[in-house]
């Protein structure tokens, strides 16, 4: 029982370094140039040796990135509740939400300068609008998905819509929210890192990340992506340390 | 505890209208729940115990009839919180520990509860009493999943008690619970109910379960549904664990279930 547990503890690291060690394996072992792939050590050096120019830049991002989630998040609440209260908004806004879903945010990039400049704007904007749907959908399931026993009892007593709202919509939906928060999260980042990519910047993981591929500067360009992806993961950690205590009365977060 | 109300449904009629095809649940019932009567309902799936329930408590329109509850219509004892009501399933917030479950129809709604003085009082010691009588005080601070089914329906019921309701609605409460802890609940319920001698209508399925809380138990059948027995239990009170032994209760037991299967045919 213990050893089991201990095994199944250890073994999403074991993934990790076993992609590792077998990237570094066939770098060393075939001789691939740099500039081909470079081998996971070198790009670990690398970012630890400019570890300033990494931090400074991935502040930028993970500000935009995180501004952009809070804002779909608050857009999102809004729009469902306007969704789970009303059918006819129910069934207006799915089309709208399936359109943005659709459409390759990419494109929308410069558009989005054009409006909001070079500044950080654009890219909290394109942040937004990647965590938006699936903010939108799971919170829509979320207040739905209130239990109709729940609901008599409280209307039994003559609760206000408001009370119901508080007391018994929200925190029902509390877990298909945070499942909404851990996509959420790395998509945000993607936006926020694509925004600066294609969106001119002077600063940001997007940014460096672009400069090195037109300046062929391996190290950097492999360094950003190390660092966007190292962030990504912290942020879904710690996202899930909170669901963790915030919802420790649902199953979900019973230990297997 | 201000006077007790009766029930009085006259013609209730409700018609549910589902994909075009009228379903009419009831047609013109008549049913008289005096003040201070346990009274329950027995039937089949679909005969309307559930309609004519959420009806009483205001959860549901109907489309003909009246429905009194004292001098009140059900939306005014709903706004006044004049139910005590206990759903089929425990439906506890999970969220919340055994105490604020057990005190939640308290805190909702408030305005209703200021103009009760006799209820705003002492609400506190009221729960912890509360929670003492169904036996969770060593649990009050537990989270409901931590609990069993039995446990939670107690929760269930204590919130109910909790209120002080005058009249008391609930829909086969029970359903769920295992044989032996739903005879526990029987007596517990009993318990309870003694003190406060609230109006109860009680929906459920088992005869058993019927013939020893009631003291009138009302046989309904067919769609609409239409009462087609209404047998008056002569077993004395308090009633303890045993009764069933009783042969009152064997011949109360024969009568409802021929009703049953008369009307089902």
């Amino acid at each position: 029982m213990m050893r089991q547990r201990v095994l199944l503890s250890v073994a999403p690291f074991t993934g990790i370094a076993g992609f590792f060690a077998l990237w570094e394996l066939y770098v060393r072992l075939f001789d691939v140039r740099p500039l081909t792939l470079p081998a996971p050590s070198r790009i670990i050096v690398h970012v630890l040796e400019n570890l300033g120019f990494y931090a400074e830049n991935a502040v930028v991002t993970v500000t935009e990135a995180a501004i952009g989630l809070v804002l779909a998040f608050l857009i999102a609440m809004v729009v469902a509740t306007a969704m789970a209260h009303s059918a006819f908004v129910e069934r207006a806004s799915w089309p709208v939400l399936v359109l943005i879903q659709s459409t390759p945010i990419v494109v929308l990039v410069p558009v989005f300068i054009r409006w909001l400049g070079f500044g950080m704007a654009p890219k909290i904007a394109i942040a937004a609008l990647f965590a938006f749907v699936p903010f939108v959908s799971n919170a829509v399931t979320g207040l739905r998905s209130v239990d109709a026993d729940r609901l008599d009892l409280l209307h039994s007593v003559d609760a206000s819509d408001r009370e119901i709202f508080w007391r018994l919509r929200l925190p029902s939906s509390l877990p298909s929210l945070f499942a909404a928060g851990r996509i959420c999260i790395a998509l945000a980042l993607i936006g926020a890192v694509i925004g600066e990519y294609y969106g001119s910047s002077t600063a940001g993981l997007g940014t460096i990340s672009q400069r090195a591929a037109s300046r062929a500067f391996v190290d950097q360009q492999w360094g950003s992506i190390f660092v966007a992806s190292f962030v990504g993961i912290t942020a879904t950690l710690l996202l899930l340390a909170c669901e963790r205590r915030v919802l420790r009365w649902h199953a979900s977060t019973q230990q297997r | 505890m201000t006077a007790l109300p009766a029930i009085d449904i006259v013609g209730l009629t409700k018609v549910f209208d589902r994909s075009g095809q009228h379903l009419v649940a009831l047609d013109g019932l008549d049913l008289r729940v005096e003040a201070g009567e346990f009274v329950s309902l027995i039937g089949p799936s679909g005969c309307g115990k559930s309609t004519l329930l959420r009806a009483v408590c205001g959860l549901l329109p109907i489309d003909g009839g009246s429905i009194s509850i004292g001098k009140e219509s059900p939306i005014e004892a709903k706004q006044r919180k004049h139910f005590g009501f206990v759903p089929q399933t425990p439906a506890l917030l999970d969220w919340k520990n055994v105490r604020d479950n057990v005190r939640l129809l308290q805190t909702v709604n408030r305005s209703a509860a200021d103009n009760d003085a006799h209820r705003a009082d002492n609400e506190t010691d009221d729960i912890d009493d509360l929670i003492e009588r169904v036996g969770l005080t060593a649990a009050a601070s537990a989270m409901p999943r931590e609990l069993s089914g039995g446990m939670q329906q107690r929760v269930s019921l204590a919130r109910a008690f909790a209120l002080r309701a005058p009249v008391l609605i609930m829909d086969e409460p029970f359903s769920a619970l295992d044989e032996i802890t739903r005879a526990d609940m029987r007596y517990l319920l009993l318990e309870l109910w003694r003190e406060t001698q609230a109006t109860v209508l009680f929906v459920t399925h088992n005869i058993d379960e019927a013939i020893v809380l009631s003291d009138r138990v009302v046989v309904l059948a067919g769609q609409p549904g239409t009462v087609v027995a209404d047998v008056q239990i002569k077993l004395g009170r308090p009633r303890a664990e045993g009764i069933e032994d009783d042969p009152i209760f064997h011949a109360h037991a024969a009568s409802i279930r021929r009703a049953l299967h008369e009307g089902h045919r």
